[in-house]
């Protein structure tokens, strides 16, 4: 047996976890119609304690898909509207003079940020100083203020929302702050056959009541779960070569990539995709992560951490074609077939 | 992969066995096609310098199989590692990993686990010759068109072929003669010793030298044969003489006195051209001893009762010699020397050309197997034809002018005295001319009759 050997989990466990797992994809299936990608990854990187940046046009569900998940989980959630005149103080509080017990102090006000779920709408309309106030939240999961640092809630989550259009009197979001998001998922609008169903279904557009799907306790033994996932070597070694490809002074880099790729991805990415991997991989009913997992949370894990050339954009080539490039650029396996063998289907 | 059930264990042991032989045609031709190649060079080779290695090209065919030894090697140095198998089964089963988990965690709670089933059920890698053969087919052809291509025969080697010959025809007449005892031991060991300075010297250059100094060997045993032949008919002849004077009675007469003197003059030729070597015992002591048959001191016996006995039995032996003689007259003719008997087919019957056929040989125009090069010969009607050239007119004497009248004798003109370097050119002309053509050895026959000096004549 393998010296770093350790015991799966057991089919048993996989089933239960994958049993609660698919009740909070179930109900959110309920309230964004036609959108199960969108919402494996959303939950996979739920499930892998990530981060995530929703990105798509208004009216397909951003907020609703956040406010859906804070009911399911019975978590606390804020949401936060991004503003160009939103303060950093009014994301992690500020302290107040209070006159208490005829002394006047300063109280500490939490600001929305002391929360499990937080829904940061329209991030890119802050200015850059208020988008760093997250960075901190975002990264240790804790808030320092006048000197002094509070934990935030555990689990704490980030989901934020950006419109891809109406740039005008926004703030991109810079690279430090895109590398805290473990996805960027990107939502497409939808299909005739889904708004037809969402017109006979919702009168006036409102979703389904919905009940707690999964309790604290439940979500941290998932959560312990996904760390349990097992990630085999070859796995990780494809994982490895995706992102050093991503590079394009790397040996391994398709030509696409040299040509428009500025800087290549950062080790945060493989990390990502190997946790989003796991959450997906226990969200499918699975011990293990297999090379299929790492091809569907390669693109969301990768897409945002690639800075672009300006010629990649005149081009027409965004992260996500980039990272598809790369998919079939880079084998998932370093040593394949012998070119004497045809693999038969 | 002890982790696995064992219908998946047999499935990725099978897997493996495959990906093996698949891995070995991978490398295989890396070497075999070079193999070929190095084979079609070598064919090459030898086909230009090499003659003697011509049998054994064939087995260059074998290098192929002679490159599955490095080949081999190569492949267990870089074969696949059970990770690596297991990571490929695991790639084609849809990258699940579930193969990869067990190989590395050894969980025996998975090993029933549907996909791993449906591994067991999957069809193996198909193997595709014809990727292979098109790698191989270009070098065997390079190498098949190099065993195709004609073996030179260097132009230093053919002396031998031709010394040999050359030798091996005079040996066979030296042969023949010794087995008929016509020459006796001295003269075989001279005629050995002269084949091979013969042979020697047409291994060095094989000229028209060469073949006339065989020929001159080939003409002396024929002379040899000759003297011999005419020693014994000389013999023949006035032991018959004497017998018709016998015959005749004419015992006392003084012709019969020089008949006697003749078979003695007759017996010594013979005894020194070395035919009485094998003389019957009683024919010696009729001849006066052993000696006489070598030395040639003939004592004949005086009495004409042992003369006729001496007369019948050298007659009876002369008789045998003779026939054996008869036999060999054509040795040292038979090779060498251009007789048209030999070649009925270019027969002056068929025109002086042969059939008519460039290369197909005539007697006027070499020998039948030697390459011929006309050139592009005039068509009929584009050779020169016969123009009549208008008739000659007689001048007319009366055209004749004195130019001067001198008083005198006429003396000798300068013109005239011009001409005689050629009018001694051409004394000497044809003395030249048999100079050039005949051999050294003919020189000495005819020189005679071409001596400018009168007493010669």
């Amino acid at each position: 047996m393998n010296p770093e050997a350790k015991s799966l989990l057991t089919p048993e466990a996989v089933a239960g976890a994958q049993t609660k797992i698919a009740r909070l994809v179930n109900e959110l299936r309920r309230v964004i119609l036609g959108k199960e990608q969108m919402i494996d990854e959303v939950v996979a990187a739920l499930l892998a304690h990530g981060h995530v940046l929703l990105e798509g046009l208004p009216g397909l569900g951003k907020t609703e898909l956040v406010k859906a998940l804070s009911r399911l989980l019975s978590f606390n959630f804020r949401r936060i509207q991004f503003t160009p005149d939103l303060l950093p103080t009014d994301i992690t509080g500020s302290h107040i003079l209070q006159e208490r017990e005829g002394r006047k102090e300063f109280v500490f006000h939490p600001g929305p940020v002391f929360t499990n779920l937080l829904l940061a709408d329209e991030i890119n309309r802050a200015s850059p100083k208020t988008q760093a106030a997250l960075l901190e939240a975002m990264q240790e999961r804790r808030v320092t203020t006048f000197g002094e640092t509070r934990v935030l809630p555990d689990p704490f989550f980030v989901l934020a929302t950006q419109n891809p259009i109406e740039l005008e009197g926004t703030y991109p979001l810079p690279e430090a702050q895109l590398d805290r998001f473990m996805f960027k998922v990107e939502i497409a609008g939808v299909e005739r056959q889904v708004l037809e169903e969402i017109l006979v279904t919702r009168v006036h557009g409102e979703p389904p009541a919905l009940e707690p799907a999964l309790s604290a306790s439940e979500l941290h033994t998932l959560f312990t779960m996904v760390d349990t996932v097992h990630l085999p070597r070859a796995v990780a070694n494809y994982i490895a070569r995706l992102v050093a490809a991503s590079h394009p002074k790397s040996a391994e880099a398709p030509e696409v990539v040299r040509d428009f790729v500025k800087y290549g991805s950062s080790p945060r990415g493989a990390i990502a995709i190997g946790a989003g991997a796991r959450g997906l991989a226990l969200l499918r009913g699975k011990p293990n992560v297999g090379f299929d997992e790492v091809r569907r949370v390669a693109a969301p894990a990768l897409a945002h951490r690639l800075v672009l050339d300006y010629a990649a954009r005149l081009e027409g080539w965004d992260g996500r074609r980039i990272v598809s490039a790369l998919l079939e650029a880079v084998p998932d396996i370093e040593r394949g077939l012998p070119q004497t063998l045809e693999a038969q289907k | 992969m002890n982790a696995f059930q064992a219908s998946v264990r047999s499935a990725m042991r099978r897997f493996a066995r495959r990906v093996a032989v698949g891995h070995f045609l991978e490398i295989w031709p890396l070497w075999a096609v070079p193999s070929l190649l190095l084979a079609g060079l070598i064919a090459l080779v030898c086909r230009m310098f090499f003659p003697s290695a011509a049998e054994i090209l064939v087995w260059l065919w074998l290098a192929p199989v002679v490159a599955i030894f490095p080949a081999f090697i190569i492949c267990i140095a870089r074969a696949y590692r059970p990770s690596e198998i297991v990571a490929l089964a695991d790639s084609l089963d849809g990258g699940q990993g579930l193969l990869l988990t067990l190989l590395e965690t050894g969980d025996p709670a998975w090993t029933g686990a549907p996909a791993l089933e449906n591994f067991s059920r999957r069809p193996l890698p198909r193997l595709r010759p014809r990727r292979l053969l098109w790698k191989f087919l270009p070098a065997a052809a390079f190498l098949l068109a190099a065993l195709l291509v004609p073996q030179r025969v260097p132009a230093g080697p053919g002396n031998t072929i031709l010394a040999n010959d050359i030798a091996e025809d005079l040996k066979t007449t030296l042969a023949e003669l010794t087995k008929r005892d016509l020459i006796t031991p001295a003269e075989e060991k001279k005629l050995e010793e002269e084949i091979e300075r013969i042979r020697k010297s047409a291994l060095e250059r094989v000229d028209s030298s060469s073949w006339e100094a065989a020929d001159a060997l080939r003409e002396k045993l024929a002379a040899n044969l000759s003297e011999k032949h005419d020693a014994l008919k000389w013999a023949q002849e006035s032991l018959a003489r004497y017998a018709a004077a016998s015959a005749q009675g004419v015992a006392d007469n003084p012709a019969h006195e020089s008949d006697i003197e003749e078979i003695a003059r007759a017996i010594e030729t013979l005894s020194r051209s070395g035919l009485l070597a094998d003389a019957p015992a009683d024919l010696r002591r009729l001849l006066g001893g052993s000696s006489t048959a070598t030395s040639g001191n003939v004592r004949l016996a005086t009495d004409a009762r042992s003369l006729r006995k001496l007369a019948d039995s050298l007659s009876t032996y002369l008789a045998k010699r003779s026939e054996g003689l008869r036999d060999l007259s054509r040795l040292g003719k038979e090779s060498g020397w251009f007789d048209p008997s030999e070649y009925p087919q270019f027969s002056y019957d068929r025109g002086p050309d042969g059939d008519g056929d460039p290369g197909s040989g005539g007697l006027n125009r070499g020998r039948g197997d030697a390459p011929l090069t006309w050139g592009k010969e005039s068509l009929p009607f584009d050779r020169f034809k016969a123009v009549a050239l208008p008739p000659g007119a007689v001048r007319s004497p009366d055209d004749w002018a004195p130019v001067a009248v001198l008083p005198g004798a006429p003396k000798a003109s300068p013109e005239i005295g011009a001409q005689a370097p050629a009018q001694d050119y051409a004394g000497t002309a044809g003395q030249a001319a048999w100079r050039r053509t005949l051999v050294p050895r003919h020189r000495s026959a005819v020189k005679k009759y071409f001596e400018n000096s009168p007493s010669a004549r």
